[in-house]
């Protein structure tokens, strides 16, 4: 074969190539290059001679600002929560014979919950003495039923040119329980958000939203939350209530971390709905609550690591000197589709006089202690297979060692395991067995649940 | 890092005075066959956080392609693969400033190239080994300068739900046959502008870099878990950029750790014929030649994607009307990096 060229030519030039003096002198004049970093940004390529331009080079789609094709300022979305559960037993935790008074203050563990709000399936007490202190519930004793859990509605609207957010989360709860229709329509939240500067992660809520305790808060809507039921410390940690709140994290890029800080005021405290008075402020005097946040966010490892505080006078009576003293801590950590959320919270509650909650008016507000928390441990693994998402199999085991003022401390243990299927793209379905024991202080009742949950986002 | 590019450099060297001292006439080493050649790797993967380092980059790369062109030229040559031999000399001969006496050298040999390549009578017609593969010869038509007759492919997205079909992304692809390698895109830029993206919706083809830049007072994390073109930038500050080369072809959903509401896309297609449509649906491919071909439309709002078969002829094709489907809502919950859904309207 005869070619123009010739080796020594090539290899001339070719060494040119690899060490001009242009290159070296290049890199002299500029001095000595930095130490490349592990992790650096990089800027875009030096101006390197193209090998060929592609014809149909595109800037990309911003959607404009107004008119049509722009974003709506306005988003409703929501879910449906549909479920099915069998409850041991008659659905309570009363244990038959015992004819402790009050019975909720005798027993403390009550029925396991059967839904994500942890509405449990009986609080039926056949006609002995309660004082309020339970839990919402489905109504269906110890049978097997279908449930309508929530329709909730969500309204998010940002005003393009304002810093400002308004959202208000509206539920139906659909409860036709042995006593009659108990259906109702709760506004959980309602709040305003405002971002007043460009340049600082500070956030500054007014309303009704979230608590700012804990992590369980974050997973507490059926669509948000990896399994069916909340945790056993949920009901002192996950309640809403009307206030104000700031939320400041500072980022820390040189450990890819960063330091948050959340905390409210608000009318009372963190305990759910049925330990909380109806929205408003009994003595005047707001609950202080906070939150303070570690944050690490490498490539491989997520790890979010708090400690939370609460005082303030008491939910549920007027006397401002009953006061409720909340902390715990919390963790999370996912690796490779594997989920750990952990939380410790320890809750003190002073004595106090008659009190209301929102199940109604009860004549003694005894002082009372919990202790008590979970580990959580989740893996999903995604799916591509027809309708199915992702696979999500979790177990939970929840401890918890309680006490009123004159009563025998009752500790109780949970283990909760379950399956989640996540499919196409607005479809949950969650099954999960909860094993509940008593293992102090009460009698020993048949009280595990089946249930399970379909949850249909919109 | 610059000590291992320039033993790289050097042994890339050593290599190739070792080919060419085995005569021209000389098969090139199995070995180089069997890869990738080095010069696809550019840019070089050098940090760069000072204007001084820039220039070393710039002039290293420079150099690197030079290289590369040259020296790949050379083996595709030997290997009777002419199409790519004229295609990576003539590449070469269009980088400017280039040393007169490479020029000089090569010159001559790229003409060589291209002459055996499209089976003119060369030098050597008895000698002439056979034809380029068909995907050598539709990567030679990517990048030939002189390419084909071609048309243009235009026509109108409707569809795509309330926010309408602005965005969505229209490519060809061949019906029969290989369709062409595209080259990268260069210079493509996503920045993080008042916690959004811009743009929201960025088409590259493969092997594009695109360059993530952060306009915000604040600290963006933007990161995909969309396999298998999945990334992480890590936190960075305002004025930063991060660069991400896209190597596999499909949609990239972009999200940021720090703030869940921040939604965005690139979507990246292995054909050089796609185009995005504007807010009103309307679009342009250029370049196409004419043939049977698979038409494909991605949008954020349509769970799967349009697909149509198409015939481009020697005019074109035009007021193509397709649809996109408005099926797929925006998540309510984006999810962070780990995957676990955000209530965008918490925290921050």
């Amino acid at each position: 074969m005869r070619t123009a060229w010739t080796s020594k030519g090539l290899v001339g030039v070719a060494a040119a190539a690899l060490a001009t003096g242009a290159f070296v002198g290049a890199a002299r004049a500029q001095g000595a290059p930095t130490a490349a970093p592990a992790v650096a940004p990089t800027v875009p390529a030096a101006p390197v001679p193209p090998e060929a331009e592609p014809i149909n080079d595109s800037e990309g789609y911003t959607p404009p600002v107004e008119g049509a094709g722009a974003p709506s300022p306005l988003s409703i979305d929501g879910y449906v929560d549909v479920g099915f559960a069998k409850a041991q037993g008659n659905g309570t935790s009363f244990a038959p014979g015992d004819q402790s008074i009050p019975a909720d203050y005798g027993v403390d563990t009550f029925a396991p919950a059967v839904n994500s709000r942890g509405d449990v399936a009986s609080t039926n007490s056949n006609g002995r003495f309660v004082n309020g202190f339970l839990p919402r519930s489905v109504g269906i004793g110890g049978n097997a039923s279908f449930l309508l859990n929530t329709l909730d509605v969500d309204l998010k609207y940002t005003p393009g040119a304002l810093p400002l957010m308004v959202f208000s989360r509206v539920q139906l709860l659909p409860r036709f329980t042995g006593s009659g229709d108990d259906t109702r329509v709760y506004v959980e939240q309602a709040f305003g958000r405002l971002v007043p500067f460009e340049s600082q992660e500070l956030a500054i809520s007014v309303g009704k939203f979230d608590s700012v305790f804990g992590i369980e808060y974050l997973d507490n809507e059926a669509n948000i939350r990896t399994g069916v039921t909340p945790s056993l410390v949920a009901r002192y940690t996950t309640g809403q209530s009307i206030g104000a709140k700031l939320f400041y994290r500072v980022q820390i890029e040189s450990l890819q971390s960063a330091v948050s800080l959340n905390v409210a005021a608000t009318n009372s405290g963190n305990f759910v709905e049925s330990l909380q008075p109806p929205d408003a402020s009994l003595t005047g005097t707001p609950v202080a609550s906070g939150r303070l946040g570690y944050e690490l966010n490498t490539r491989g490892v997520q790890a979010k690591l708090g400690a939370s505080g609460l005082i303030g006078p008491r939910n549920d009576q007027p006397l401002e000197a009953a006061h409720q003293k909340v902390f715990g801590f919390d963790a999370r950590v996912a690796v490779a589709g594997v989920y750990l959320n952990a939380e410790y919270v320890h809750v003190d509650e002073e004595e106090g006089g008659p009190k209301t909650t929102s199940l109604g008016n009860f004549p003694i507000s005894s002082a009372f202690w919990a202790r008590g928390g979970y580990v959580q441990l989740a893996y999903a693994l995604p799916f591509s297979i027809g309708a199915l998402r992702k696979l999500t199999v979790y177990g939970r085991y929840d401890r918890r060692h309680a006490w009123f003022q004159g009563f025998t401390p009752i500790t109780v243990d949970r283990f909760t395991g379950g399956l989640r299927l996540d499919l196409w793209e607005a479809l949950i379905l969650k099954a999960e067995y909860l094993d509940n024991r008593e293992l102090a202080g009460a009698p020993t009742v048949a009280n595990n649940v089946f249930t399970s949950s379909l949850v249909y986002s919109w | 890092m610059r000590l291992g590019l320039f033993r790289r450099l050097l042994l890339g060297g050593a290599f190739l005075a070792a080919a060419l001292a085995a005569g021209p006439a000389s098969a090139a080493p199995p070995a180089a066959e069997s890869r990738g050649w080095l010069g696809e790797e550019l840019p070089l993967p050098l940090a760069v956080r000072t204007p001084q380092d820039l220039a070393v980059k710039a002039a290293a790369e420079k150099q690197y392609l030079i290289f590369n062109l040259l020296a790949a030229g050379k083996l595709a040559f030997d290997g009777g693969d002419f199409a790519t031999a004229a295609a990576k000399w003539e590449a070469l001969l269009r980088i400017h400033p280039l040393d007169p006496d490479l020029e000089k050298t090569i010159r001559p040999l790229a003409r060589e190239a291209r002459a055996r390549a499209e089976g003119q009578p060369g030098q050597a017609a008895a000698e002439r080994p056979p034809e380029p593969t068909a995907s050598v010869a539709a990567e030679a038509a990517a990048v030939s300068p002189t390419p084909a007759a071609t048309a243009t492919v235009s026509g109108t997205v409707s569809g795509g739900g309330p926010q309408g079909p602005g965005g969505a992304v229209v490519w060809l692809k061949r019906a029969n046959g290989e369709t062409p390698r595209p080259a990268p895109a260069r210079g493509k830029v996503i920045t993080q502008r008042g916690k959004t993206f811009v743009p929201r919706v960025l088409v590259v083809p493969v092997g594009t870099k695109v360059a993530f830049r952060n306009d915000d007072p604040i600290f963006h994390n933007i990161f995909s878990l969309s396999k298998p073109n999945e990334f992480d930038t890590g936190l960075y500050k305002q004025g930063a950029t991060y660069t991400q080369t896209f190597r596999h072809p499909g949609a990239v959903q972009l999200l940021c750790n720090i703030h869940a509401s921040m939604l965005g896309f690139v979507v990246v297609v292995d054909t050089p014929y796609y185009a995005q449509a504007d807010a009103s649906g309307a679009f342009t491919i250029r370049g196409v030649p004419p043939g049977e071909y698979q038409i494909e439309v991605w949008h954020e709002a349509a769970a799967k994607p349009t697909l149509e078969r198409v015939s481009v002829g020697a005019a074109g094709l035009h007021g193509l009307a397709l649809r996109v489907a408005g099926d797929k809502r925006t998540p309510q919950f984006l999810p962070d990096k780990s995957g676990k859904p955000r209530q965008s309207h918490l925290g921050y």
